[in-house]
């Protein structure tokens, strides 16, 4: 990773970390994305904010395999991914029905199911993971939005420039005036977070709640996190958690480096605990395979996690640590520098 | 005036972005081979009659992500000889009308080059029919007045394949300018 600060002269770049150590899996940041600006008809199948359990065939479905990029960052032929196979198409509930069959016995009541069939959905293979119970199985939780990446795929793919990136903060946003619905922006982004609403005939995908940051606030998902577990700032500012957890600390990394579209979401990876063998006794290896991460975060894997538990045993040891203090945001204002409203968030 | 003429695929290696060069630069031969076109002049204005064979007709795109519709375009230059593939050029715009299956009406389209063109409802156009029936589309529709048309006589036309996903510049196209005799 190159001098961020050179390689930005003259432009910043709002970015975030999210420490999957914290994720709870609780999807409240995909409801308060969902409730702020994705209520549309026409995308109610797409979530710009969404959360998955890894490992796991995601949303949409097999995302990693249908994207603009291959695994050496040539750019290559996406897929459009389709709205019951590949997103889930949104159902409703009939509470009435459910509700009005509340008081008969038992074999009339009616469940709450969806009126239709789907075949997929956001959080279809929740919780199901990988590995064998009890010695190694392991799951954790994936939340992702737009990378607002310094090299978008999405704004190099359209024809019209209906795609831009800001200078002075580096969100990419959809001019959807200029829009026609092409939709190669959603066949090249290779994570697959750029979405289509049917309805009005153009792309739509996260803003990195713009209104907000310019008021100072931080995006709905960080705010409402439950978990505490999002960072926001600019990552050239050397005060602010970015800086400290990209740069400084290294030990958060982008989701899929090697497609080369520099991401400016990053994640910190999830330690996991040992494997047990076929007496139950811990054999030291971690319940998610080292590979397994690399596939998802790089090489760099390894050594992040060697720091975190470095830290955490400082901390346990009673010494100072000021990444551990960090990550478990005793102070909430920590995690977000945005500006003067950046007190807004303080608690207790 | 009544011609038929073999259509080709617009070069994908001249179109905007880092994206669409590369990845359907392997895109060999017009998804539609060939188009009938017929133009009326008279008091009332031009008439216009396309038709092209589309074995499998997209008419609406629905609730979906993935899909596109049927569509085909009449364009004109504003100065003859104006840069025909690129779709016209600064200073050299070309105009004229989008159907879409998915639609009722028509749209007013302008461009300067790729990946420059507006749309907006067509004003003075008349669409007379549009029907898709053993495994060709047919469309016509009328207008009241084309001055550019008039000066320069020519014109090309785009033919887009929903069920190929084709849209933007995934297109056939006539070979060139066609000249108009009426």
């Amino acid at each position: 990773m190159g001098d961020i600060r050179e390689s930005q002269r003259g432009r910043r770049q709002l970015a975030m970390v999210l420490d999957l150590n914290k994720c709870l899996g609780c999807q409240t940041c995909t409801v308060a994305c969902k409730k702020l600006w994705n209520k549309d008809s026409g995308s109610d199948y797409a979530y710009w904010n969404s959360v998955e359990t890894q490992p796991g065939r995601g949303y949409p479905a097999e995302w990693r395999e249908t994207g603009g990029r291959d695994r050496e960052g040539s750019v290559k032929r996406g897929e459009i991914p389709n709205i019951d196979d590949a997103y889930g198409r949104a159902w409703n509930f009939d509470h009435q029905k459910t509700f009005e069959s509340s008081g008969r016995p038992a074999k009339q009541k009616e469940w709450l199911r969806p009126d239709s069939n789907p075949k997929w959905g956001a959080n279809w293979d929740e919780d199901r993971g990988a590995g064998e119970y009890p010695g190694n199985n392991h799951y954790f939780y994936l939340p992702r939005l737009c990378n607002h990446c310094t090299h978008p795929a999405c704004l190099d793919a359209c024809p019209r420039k209906s795609i831009y990136k800001r200078e002075q903060d580096g969100i990419v946003l959809v001019d959807q005036d200029r829009c026609h619905g092409y939709r190669f922006c959603v066949e090249a982004c290779p994570y697959k977070k750029v979405y289509f609403d049917y309805e009005r005939q153009v792309a739509n995908k996260c803003i990195f709640c713009l209104p907000r940051i310019e008021a100072g606030v931080p995006m709905a998902c960080a705010r409402q996190c439950p978990g505490r577990l999002r960072f926001v700032g600019y990552r050239d500012d050397p005060e602010g958690p970015i800086w400290k957890l990209v740069d400084e600390w290294k030990v958060a990394l982008p989701l899929h480096p090697e497609y080369g579209l520099a991401p400016n979401v990053f994640y910190v990876p999830p330690m996991s605990p040992p494997q047990l063998d076929a007496r139950g006794r811990p054999t030291g290896e971690p319940r998610i395979p080292l590979a397994y991460l690399e596939s998802l975060f790089g090489d760099s894997v390894g050594g992040a996690l060697e720091t975190i538990v470095a830290e955490r045993e400082k901390r346990r040891r009673g010494e100072p640590s000021e990444l551990m203090d960090l990550l478990i945001a005793y102070d909430w204002n920590r995690n977000f520098a945005l500006g003067p409203k950046d007190a807004e968030v303080a608690i207790g | 005036m009544k011609k038929t003429f073999d259509l080709i695929a617009a070069p994908t290696g001249m179109q905007p972005g880092g994206y669409v060069p590369v990845v359907y630069s392997d895109r060999a031969g017009a998804k539609t081979p060939s188009a009938s076109l017929e133009v009326e002049h008279s008091t009332r204005g031009w008439r216009f009659r396309i038709a092209w064979p589309c074995p499998d007709p997209v008419r609406e795109t629905g609730a979906e992500s993935d899909r596109f519709p049927d569509a085909a375009a009449v364009l004109v230059p504003s100065v003859a000889d104006a840069p025909w593939v690129t779709m016209g050029a600064p200073g050299q715009p070309i105009a004229g009308f989008l159907w879409r299956a998915d639609r009722e009406t028509l749209y007013g389209v302008r461009a300067e080059g790729l990946g420059t063109v507006q749309r907006d409802e067509a004003k003075g156009v008349r669409r007379l029919a549009s029907e898709w029936s053993a495994g060709e589309w047919s469309l016509a529709f009328e207008v009241a007045g084309w001055k550019e048309l008039e000066e320069t006589r020519q014109l090309a036309i785009a033919v887009w394949r929903g069920s190929e996903r084709e849209r933007a510049g995934l297109k056939s196209i006539s070979p060139g300018w066609i000249g108009v005799e009426t």
